[in-house]
């Protein structure tokens, strides 16, 4: 295998579980780019991980610690373990399904919290995992397993989902935009808050197959060459483009959301150490460290 | 009815008895038992709590989020309960020890979380404040109708779990400690089954002056080797794991090796499970803990755990009084199920607060005949006094339940 | 400019100067690296390798211009391209 495997990746778990011509292995091996050029080590870089696709040919393949939580709660998961390990760097690389349809939710409040950690987010499309079904981030009007007469519902961009929920760095790229997602994963990795890299991949097995009518790795990684160009290879349009660079760079703008826990807990101390120091008033005697004299709330 | 109370022998078999005799400097409180729920918390070392506020544990949750700041804790109120739990699991693999609370609807939103610390042995303690069903209930009332849930709390089988129940607010301090220290010996998350009386009534509670001198508690360690997972053995006190020490563990909910990556070999999912199922069924004498009165000479066994069981208690005094010679049976330890506390052949009358019958299922398995376990439900109230003598007076004498209004006897 | 070069170019500038390595065990002959590159390096083998694909192997080293495309499009961790020892970059 590559160097940067050998030095970061697990012996046993390469070759990944990932089909033929899957963007997934490509993506790992920029991270593993960005990790090794910004000289972190093995054991400063957290992966989480989810379930589908990305979820599951990633997980356990980074060497160092790693987890791979439920469908869709990989953040969850991160924001209760950033508060114990607040210095690590965290890459949590997750699919569109995982990200962007089970887990919105924590997707929203972790870009809210601005917890500091680097989401990958990996699109192809569709739950290619269960066999190629629709997602909310399937093109308008393509036919996949579960969508036989064209997806009806009109599908959204992530990107604008964590942008208006407080990401303090908002990315998009894609499978073909190698040295931008390279680069782009290193300024993401730089901003200790919430930063969302968003980055469009193919799938040939089930996306390619019943949406884009092959499952030759050549056309579908040309698919996305296309869509990011805006342009086939006869010069003609393509029927989108995607927006590709860096969407938002608020980077350090705010605290972190485990800095602002660590503040307050030492705002607190510091109040309860100037209180004792006052001279004793004969106020209510309270239970150990200071509860409220009043009734609580019901 | 203290002389009576003598005159039988009265056992309570729990490892707070010892503490309760060890701390002797301390203050006496009226509070109620969400607040010992939080003080037991953070007294074993409690630094994280990640919840969502439902009826009637929300008080855990606030007062959780002024207590765990003084300690250098965090308190996260998460977008659900989903989130809470899974962040409780996050905190604690990265070495914190976690806590969340909640009623019925949201331990329903944990189970996928539930299982996945329980098949990433991680401690963690999950209060459910029972209330009352079918489904959301009376948010007001007291219910036990999660007993089985709380057994079955994620998908899959091939796992054990831990449940315990406290009944009255001081027991629900100790317990809470003894919780977190099962949760640390096991590697595996514990239920603490509580209803809306027992969190929500104000009693006398004693709480130790230093929590830090408290040799009782059971420390976080780390397991920085492998195996991360020593599937195929039972063994008990294996450290937890750490995320952050750069050991390499790999956590997650797939039936895994020794190192936690995900494997699909029926060789794997025997030792898994071996260790999942075995490292608590072969140390159940760990998880003894129980309540018992005039069991010796008793023709008729009440049996309730939780709140209720204070009135069950009572009942069976008064019938004690009336001639009946009554015993009771106090569950403290709910799961692993404490057949052996069922041997006797003798009559067994179950009070529990739900109708479909829950726990005098367990009883039926265990008893030497099922035909000699009666069924006493009632849901929304507590058992009063009066029912619990009619009952076993009922028993006693003619071998069934009176009719009694909202007393649901029929078990199928 | 096509992302996959069906007509290759001749060699020239810094050819001959690298080191091109293929873990064939671990290919997947998804045929990215082949289709990639500019010049004329890869080929398939005619045997398969443990998974069952005829995977990629490196045919004609000193062909090799070190632009690292293929380097990038492996989705499989196969390859490495470094400079030969001695020779400048």
């Amino acid at each position: 295998m590559n160097k940067l495997a050998a030095k970061y990746l697990r012996p046993s778990q390469i070759p990944t579980k990932a089909c033929h011509g899957c963007g997934i292995g490509m993506i790992e091996n920029w991270l593993l780019q960005a990790i090794d050029e910004l000289g972190l080590k093995q054991e400063d870089v957290i992966f989480g991980t989810g379930i589908g696709c990305v979820g599951r040919q990633t997980f356990a393949t980074w060497g160092g610690d790693n987890f791979g939580a439920t469908h869709g709660r990989a953040l969850a998961v991160a924001t209760g373990l950033k508060l114990a390990q607040p210095d690590k760097k965290y890459l949590i690389v997750v699919g569109d399904g995982d990200a962007a349809s089970i887990g919105t939710s924590h997707l929203i409040h972790a870009a809210r919290r601005n917890l500091g950690v680097v989401v990958i987010c990996e699109d192809n499309m569709g739950y290619e995992s269960t066999g190629g079904q629709f997602s909310p981030t399937t093109p308008a009007g393509y036919v996949t397993n579960s969508s036989p007469y064209g997806m009806v519902e009109p599908p959204f961009d992530p990107c604008d989902v964590v942008k208006a929920a407080g990401a303090t760095f908002v990315a998009e790229t894609t499978a073909t935009q190698w040295h931008q997602t390279v680069k782009i994963v290193k300024k993401a990795l730089a901003n200790d808050g919430f930063s969302f890299v968003h980055v469009r991949f193919p799938c040939n097995e089930n996306f390619g197959a019943y949406a884009l009518g092959t499952r030759d790795t050549l056309k579908n990684l040309e698919w996305i060459y296309e869509h990011t160009q805006g342009r086939k290879a006869d010069g003609t349009e393509t029927d989108f483009t995607w927006e590709t660079g860096i969407k938002h760079d608020a980077s350090n703008s705010r605290p972190e959301f485990s800095k602002i826990m660590r503040d307050m807990n030492a705002r607190v101390r510091a109040d309860a150490e100037a209180k004792a120091a006052k001279p004793a008033d004969k106020g209510h005697a309270d239970a150990p460290a200071g509860r409220d004299g009043g009734h609580a709330k019901h | 009815m203290s002389t009576l109370t003598l005159a039988l022998k009265d056992g309570l078999v729990a490892p707070w008895t010892e503490w309760e005799r060890r701390c002797t400097q301390g203050r006496r409180l009226l509070e109620a038992g969400t607040y010992a729920l939080t003080e037991g918390a953070i007294a074993a070392g409690c630094r994280v709590f990640a919840g969502y506020p439902i009826t009637p544990a929300t008080d855990i949750a606030e007062y959780m989020s002024k207590r765990l700041p003084q300690v250098g804790g965090y308190y996260v109120q998460c977008e659900d309960e989903l989130a809470g739990m899974h962040a409780c699991a996050g905190a604690s693999l990265g070495g914190l020890k976690a806590m969340t609370a909640t009623s019925g609807p949201g331990y329903t939103l944990m189970h996928d979380a539930y299982g996945w610390s329980i098949t990433n042995e991680i401690p963690l303690v999950v209060v459910d404040a029972m209330r009352v069903g079918p489904i959301s209930g009376i948010t007001g009332a007291p219910g036990q109708g999660e007993f089985y849930i709380a057994r079955y709390a994620s998908h899959g089988g091939n796992f054990e779990t831990i449940v315990l129940s406290p009944s009255s607010v001081q027991e629900a301090f100790w317990l809470t400690i003894d919780a977190f220290n099962l949760a640390e010996r096991f590697r595996t998350p514990v239920t603490i089954l509580t209803d809306q009386v027992i969190s929500d009534m104000w009693e006398d509670l004693f709480i130790p002056a230093d929590y830090d001198g408290l040799d009782f508690v059971i420390p976080r360690k780390h397991n920085l080797m492998m195996p991360f997972f020593p599937v195929g053995s039972a063994d008990l006190d294996v450290p937890p794991n750490v995320i952050g020490h750069g050991t390499g563990v790999c956590v997650s909910a797939y039936t895994h090796t020794e190192e936690g990556y995900d494997i699909e070999e029926m060789e794997a999912q025997w030792a898994q499970t071996y260790r999942l199922v075995n490292k608590i069924r072969h140390h159940r004498d760990e998880l003894t803990r129980y309540e018992t009165l005039g069991l010796e000479d008793a023709e008729v066994v009440a049996v309730a755990y939780g709140a209720n069981a204070r009135t069950v208690k009572t009942g069976v005094l008064e019938a004690r009084r009336r001639g009946v010679k009554a015993g009771f049976v106090r569950l403290i330890t709910l799961w692993p199920f404490p057949d052996e506390l069922f041997e006797r052949d003798t009559r067994y009358v179950v009070c529990e607060l739900n109708y479909d019958g829950q726990l005098v299922r367990e009883v039926m398995r265990s008893a030497p005949s099922k035909n000699t376990v009666h069924f006493m439900g009632k849901s929304a109230e507590l058992h009063t006094v009066g029912e619990v003598v009619a009952g076993l007076e009922g028993v006693a004498k003619s071998g069934r339940i009176p009719e009694l209004p909202y007393i649901w006897t029929e078990v199928r | 400019m096509p992302l996959f070069k069906t007509e290759k170019i001749a060699p020239r500038g810094p050819a001959g100067r690298w080191d091109v390595v293929i873990g064939e065990e671990m290919c997947k002959a998804c045929g990215f690296c082949l289709n990639v590159c500019p010049v004329d390096v890869f080929a398939y083998r005619t045997a398969t390798n443990k998974l069952g694909w005829f995977p990629m192997y490196v045919a004609h080293e000193a062909n090799c211009i070190g632009c690292m495309l293929c380097y990038q499009i492996c989705p499989d961790f196969c390859i490495d391209v470094a400079v030969k020892n001695g020779a400048q970059n």
